[in-house]
C-alpha cells in the first residue's frame, strides 16, 4: 500500500515537472481573433503603438491586439518562435545585432506581402501602394530576393548621413564641404586647431557612410552590383576608389575612436561631436533623442549633411534607414495581420506615429514636420540628392562569412594600422565571392 | 624535517572489500530471515528507482537531449528557424579549419585560459598563504575586499573596467599621467595587441577572491603541529609552503583547475560581450562569442553548433588532461 503511494507520488512529481515545461493557450477562441503584434521599442517609445492599437480595436471589435514590445524584442520572441509559436505581425528592421529579420529572410520564412500593396487602407479609399512614397518599395530592403515580391513593408524611414555641430561651423566660419577635396582641406584646417575631422560610434555605423559612398562613386548600378555580390566587383577601380577615400578619411579620425568603438563606450565617441572634439560622424536622426541629456558645447546645434560629392556637382546619395514590418510565414492569423498592416498606413495611424517622430514613407508627410526633424528631412528636397535604400542582398547563410563585418569592422584595424588597404580589398573580394556562390 | 606519510597502497580497496562482504556475513548469521529480507530489498530497489526517476528525467531532458542535439545540429546547414535543414556531414568542421576568425578566437581562448589560470592561481595561493600563515592585521577586511568582485555581476564589472581603462579619464591612464609616465599610457580597449590582456586583467580581478577563499579553506584544515615541527627543524616560510602547504591542498588545487577551464570558456564570453563585443575588428573574440555571432547573427546555426562541439570537446579534453597530469597519491596527515 505504502509502496504504491510512494510510486504514485513519484509519478505525480514527474508529471508535474513535465507539465511545467509546457504552457497552454492559443490565439483565438469563439470567433474572436487575438492578433499578436511584436515591436521593437526604438527611440520612438511605446506609447504610439498602444494608441494605434486602441484606434484599431475600436474600429475592429472582433479583434484583440496583444502587443509585445521591448528594446530587445528578438530575445523575447525567439524562444517561442523556436518552439513554433510565432507572432502575427513583427515591427523590426534589418541591421540589428541579433539579425532576426535577416535570419528569417535567409530562411525564406516570411509571408509574401505583395497583396497588401493592392489592399485598400481600412476606412480609406486609396490602396497602400498608392499612399507610399515612390521608390520606397521594390528595393532590396523590401524585396530581399531581388524579384517583384515584397516581403517587408517599409514602416518608418529616416535619413542617415554625417552629423555635425552647426554652431561650431558658424562660429569658425567654416562651410560644410560639398566635395571630398573640400572635406580633406577642412580636415587639414581643423587639425591645425586640434579638432579631428571624423569619428564613428562603432564601426557598424559606417553602413550609412559606405552605401552612400559606393553609389556616389559608381551610381546606383554599381551600388547594386556590390550589394548583389557581382563577380570581382571589389577588384574594380570604383571599389578601389571607395576604399581609397575611406582610408584617407580614417587617417583623419579622432585618436580616441577605436578605443571607444564598442558596446560599452560608443556614446563617448558620440560625445566627441557634442564637445567639439571631432567634426563629423555617421549616424541617424535618432541621435538627437539618444544624446538628448548629454552635456554639449555652447551654441551646439545638430546638423545633417549627405556625404560630399566625389566630383563637384556630382549626384549625391543619402542612405535611408527603413524599419520594416513583416509577417512570419508560420503566423496563425495571416489575413488579420495583413489587414492590421494596411491599417498602419492610415491617416489616423500616421498622425499618431508622426507625433512620436516616427515618420512613415507616406506621400506628403514631410511637409507636416516641425523642428529639428523638418530640417533633417529637408535633405530629400535637394534635387542633387537621392535617397538610397537597401543593403546587402540575402543569400543562403555562409558559415564564417560576414561581409558587413569585413567591410565595416576593418576600419578599426585601418585606423590602428593593424591591416592595410590592400588586405582589406582582398578580404572583401573573398567574402563577396563566397556569398555570390551561395546566392547562385 | 617532518615527513608526510602516504597511506599504504590498497588501503582504500580494503575498506570497500569489507563493506562488500558485510551483507553476506549478515545473511549467514540470520539465515532464517533471508526471504523477508529479499522482499524488503526488492521493495527498496523500487523505492530507490522511484526516487531517482525525477532527477533522471530532468537530467535527460535538460542535459542529455540538448547535448545530443548540439552534436546532431553540427552536421547540418540550418538558419535556425526554417523547417528545411540540409545534412552536410562534417562540412561545418572542415570550414572551421579555413576560418581565420575561428582560429583567432580559439587562440584567444587558449591564451586567456593559460594567462588567467597561471596568474589567478599564483596570486590566489600567495594571498591565501599570507592570510592564513602570517597573522596580518585586518586580514578579514582584506579577505572581504578581495572577495567582493566575485559577487558583482559581470555586466557591472564590464562597466567598472570601462571606467578603469578609459583612454582619457580612466583610472590607469589618469594615474600614469599623474606620475608623469605619459609614455606608458595605452588605449587599453582599442589597441589590438593589448585588448586581450585588458580582458584577462578583468577576469583575474573578478575571480581572485573566490579562489583565494577556496585555498584558504584548504590551508586552514592543515594541522598546526606540522608547521611547528618543521619550524623546529629550521624550515623557512617558503620551504613550509612548498613542502607542507602545497602538497596538502593539492586536491583543492586540482579541483580549481577544472573551474579555471570552465571560467576561461564561460566568463570570458560574458565579459568580452559586455566589454569589447569581440572588437576591435575581432581581436578579442573568444570561442563562445564567435559561436554566438555565427549561430545568431550570421544565421549559420549549424556552423555555430559545430563550434559548440569544438568547445565541448576542448573543455572536456583539457579538464581530463589537467586532471590526469596533476594526479598524485593523496597525502594524509
Amino acid at each position: 500500500m505504502r509502496r504504491s503511494l510512494v510510486l504514485t507520488g513519484a509519478a505525480v512529481t514527474v508529471l508535474g515537472l513535465l507539465a511545467g515545461c509546457s504552457s497552454g493557450g492559443s490565439g483565438s477562441d469563439s470567433g474572436r481573433t487575438t492578433l499578436k503584434v511584436a515591436a521593437l521599442e526604438g527611440g520612438y517609445g511605446r506609447a504610439m503603438y498602444t494608441q494605434v492599437i486602441e484606434e484599431y480595436e475600436a474600429s475592429h471589435p472582433d479583434i484583440d491586439v496583444e502587443l509585445q514590445i521591448s528594446k530587445s524584442i528578438e530575445d523575447e520572441i525567439t524562444p517561442n518562435m523556436k518552439a513554433g509559436k510565432y507572432p502575427d505581425v513583427v515591427v523590426l528592421g534589418q541591421g540589428r545585432k541579433a539579425a532576426l529579420t535577416e535570419t528569417l529572410i535567409k530562411d525564406k520564412a516570411l509571408e509574401d506581402l505583395t497583396p497588401v500593396l493592392k489592399e485598400k487602407v481600412p476606412g480609406e479609399n486609396t490602396t497602400v501602394g498608392d499612399k507610399l512614397t515612390k521608390g520606397i518599395v521594390g528595393n532590396l530592403n523590401t524585396n530581399p530576393y531581388g524579384n517583384d515580391q515584397t516581403y517587408l513593408m517599409p514602416m518608418y524611414y529616416a535619413p542617415t548621413g554625417l552629423f555635425y555641430n552647426q554652431g561650431l561651423f558658424e562660429q569658425k566660419g567654416w562651410k560644410v564641404p560639398s566635395t571630398w577635396d573640400e572635406m580633406f582641406a577642412l580636415g587639414d584646417q581643423a587639425k591645425k586647431q586640434g579638432i579631428p575631422l571624423f569619428t564613428y560610434p562603432t564601426a557598424g555605423y559606417l553602413d550609412s557612410y559606405f552605401f552612400a559612398l559606393l553609389a556616389d562613386i559608381g551610381g546606383e548600378q554599381f551600388y547594386t552590383d556590390v550589394m548583389t555580390y557581382k563577380k570581382d566587383v571589389w577588384k574594380t577601380a570604383n571599389a578601389r576608389k571607395a576604399l581609397d577615400i575611406t582610408t584617407r578619411l580614417l587617417s583623419y579620425a579622432a585618436p580616441a575612436t577605436v578605443g571607444y568603438a564598442n558596446e560599452q563606450d560608443f556614446t563617448k565617441n558620440q560625445q566627441l561631436i557634442l564637445d567639439n572634439k571631432a567634426l563629423f560622424m555617421p549616424n541617424g536622426t535618432w541621435i538627437v533623442g539618444g544624446m538628448a541629456d548629454a552635456p554639449r558645447a555652447k551654441g551646439f546645434k545638430w546638423g545633417l549633411t549627405p556625404l560630399p560629392a566625389v566630383t563637384a556637382g556630382g549626384k549625391r546619395y543619402i542612405t535611408t534607414s527603413v524599419e520594416s514590418v513583416w509577417i512570419p510565414k508560420a503566423a496563425q492569423h495571416k489575413d488579420a495581420a495583413k489587414d492590421f498592416i494596411a491599417y498602419l498606413y492610415s491617416d489616423k495611424a500616421a498622425k499618431i506615429f508622426a507625433e512620436s517622430n516616427a515618420i512613415q514613407p507616406i506621400e506628403g508627410i514631410a511637409s507636416s514636420l516641425t523642428g529639428e526633424n523638418a530640417e533633417f528631412y529637408q535633405v530629400y528636397e535637394d534635387p542633387s540628392v537621392s535617397a538610397l535604400v537597401g543593403g546587402f542582398a540575402s543569400t543562403a547563410p555562409v558559415a564564417g562569412v560576414d561581409i558587413k563585418a569585413t567591410l565595416f569592422d576593418t576600419a578599426n584595424s585601418i585606423i590602428s594600422g593593424d591591416t592595410t588597404e590592400d588586405k582589406w580589398q582582398t578580404a572583401l573580394n573573398d567574402a563577396s565571392e563566397k556569398l555570390r556562390q551561395a546566392g547562385d | 624535517m617532518t615527513t608526510l606519510s602516504t597511506p599504504p597502497p590498497g588501503s582504500t580497496n580494503r575498506t570497500s572489500d569489507t563493506a562488500g562482504k558485510a551483507p553476506s556475513t549478515g545473511r549467514s548469521r540470520r539465515g532464517a530471515q533471508a526471504p523477508a529480507r529479499v522482499g524488503r530489498r526488492r521493495g527498496n530497489t523500487g523505492f530507490v528507482l522511484a526516487c531517482l526517476l525525477p532527477a533522471l528525467v530532468l537530467f535527460t531532458v535538460f542535459m542529455v537531449i540538448p547535448t545530443v542535439n548540439v552534436f546532431r545540429t553540427s552536421l547540418y546547414t540550418w538558419g535556425g528557424f526554417s523547417p528545411d535543414k540540409q545534412f552536410v556531414g562534417l562540412d561545418n568542421f572542415r570550414h572551421l579549419l579555413d576560418d581565420q576568425q575561428f582560429v583567432r578566437a580559439f587562440q584567444n581562448t587558449v591564451a586567456l585560459l593559460v594567462v588567467v589560470t597561471v596568474v589567478t592561481m599564483g596570486m590566489g595561493l600567495f594571498l591565501a598563504a599570507i592570510m592564513t600563515r602570517q597573522r596580518l592585521r585586518g586580514r578579514n577586511l582584506y579577505r572581504f575586499v578581495l572577495y567582493i568582485p566575485n559577487v558583482l555581476s559581470v555586466v557591472v564589472i564590464a562597466a567598472i573596467f570601462s571606467a578603469v581603462y578609459d583612454q582619457d579619464n580612466g583610472l590607469i591612464n589618469g594615474t600614469l599621467r599623474l606620475l608623469s609616465l605619459d609614455g606608458l599610457q595605452q588605449v587599453w580597449l582599442g589597441n589590438q595587441k593589448i585588448v586581450l590582456y585588458s580582458v584577462a586583467i578583468a577576469m583575474v580581478w573578478q575571480s581572485l577572491g573566490y579562489y583565494m577563499v577556496l585555498y584558504m579553506a584548504g590551508m586552514a584544515s592543515i594541522p598546526e603541529e606540522l608547521y611547528e615541527a618543521s619550524a623546529l627543524d629550521g624550515a623557512s616560510g617558503t620551504r613550509q609552503f612548498f613542502a607542507i602547504t602545497l602538497p596538502l591542498i593539492w586536491e583543492s588545487l586540482r579541483t580549481t583547475l577544472t573551474f579555471f577551464v570552465m571560467s576561461a570558456v564561460n566568463l570570458s564570453f560574458v565579459l568580452v560581450r559586455a566589454m569589447t563585443g569581440g572588437g576591435p575588428d575581432g581581436s578579442s573574440d573568444v570561442l563562445l562569442n564567435y559561436m554566438y555571432k555565427q549561430a545568431y547573427t550570421n544565421s549559420s546555426y549549424g556552423y555555430g553548433m559545430a563550434i559548440g562541439v569544438v568547445i565541448f570537446a576542448f573543455s572536456f579534453l583539457v579538464s581530463l588532461l589537467v586532471s590526469r597530469a596533476t594526479k598524485r597519491e593523496p597525502l594524509q596527515f
